[in-house]
């Protein structure tokens, strides 16, 4: 088998990704209704994002 | 109508006598449902006609095995050697049959030397822990504990 394309992404676009995915899984597995799903993804996905960039900046004063 | 009730009786009682027994086959069934969703991503809810999170499991945790290799992630052996190296297996053992794919489509190796390999690793670790959670749910959903 044929390995796929190397990836060269940005670690806000690594986060992103993953934190996209991580969310449609846990929306589909959590939720029934497909509108409650998609508002479930969302806000997972904002949650995850607004975690993730807010640790990036308390690390910020200790990466140098 | 003593009879009747003799017969309500009777008919109670074989039901009490086969309860164990049907309760064993569904908690074998759900055992079965489990397995196969934990071998193939989403067949545990696919068997059970829930359509969309088969679809959403298959699609998500095949996503994430695939960037993960894509981005050269460490995809651990049974001999990781340390406690880590052991946690890392079983994470990336959860995946079930994705787990051959992965090694049969990762020819070059991990790299992680640079930071999209790290990333690569995590994506294939989480990407097993989401489908043993996605097999749970579908064993729990096939005891009728959630759906």
């Amino acid at each position: 088998m044929n390995a796929p394309t190397d990836f060269h992404l940005s670690h806000f676009q690594a986060m992103t990704l993953f934190a996209l995915l991580i969310s449609i899984a846990f929306g589909f597995l959590s939720r029934r209704r497909t509108n409650e799903r998609v508002k479930y993804i969302i806000w997972s996905l904002f949650l995850f994002l607004l975690i993730g960039v807010g640790i990036g900046w308390a690390m910020y004063p200790f990466s140098r | 109508m003593p009879d009747d009730t003799a017969t309500g009786v009777t008919t109670a009682a074989a039901a009490i006598a086969a309860a164990p027994e049907h309760h064993q086959r569904n908690e074998v069934l759900a055992v079965a449902i489990g397995a196969a969703g934990w071998l193939v991503p989403g067949l545990g809810h696919a068997l059970q006609r829930m359509w969309g999170r088969a679809l959403g499991c298959f699609l998500t945790v095949g996503a994430l095995v695939f960037l993960g290799v894509g981005m050269r992630g460490n995809l651990f052996g049974s001999d990781g050697g340390d406690a880590f190296g052991m946690l890392g297996y079983v994470a990336d053992l959860g995946t079930g049959s994705f787990y051959f794919v992965a090694r049969a489509l990762e020819t070059q190796g991990s790299d992680v030397a640079h930071a999209e390999g790290d990333y690569g690793t995590r994506f294939l670790a989480a990407a097993g822990v989401l489908n043993l959670l996605a097999a749970l749910h579908a064993y729990e959903a096939a005891r009728g504990r959630k759906a």
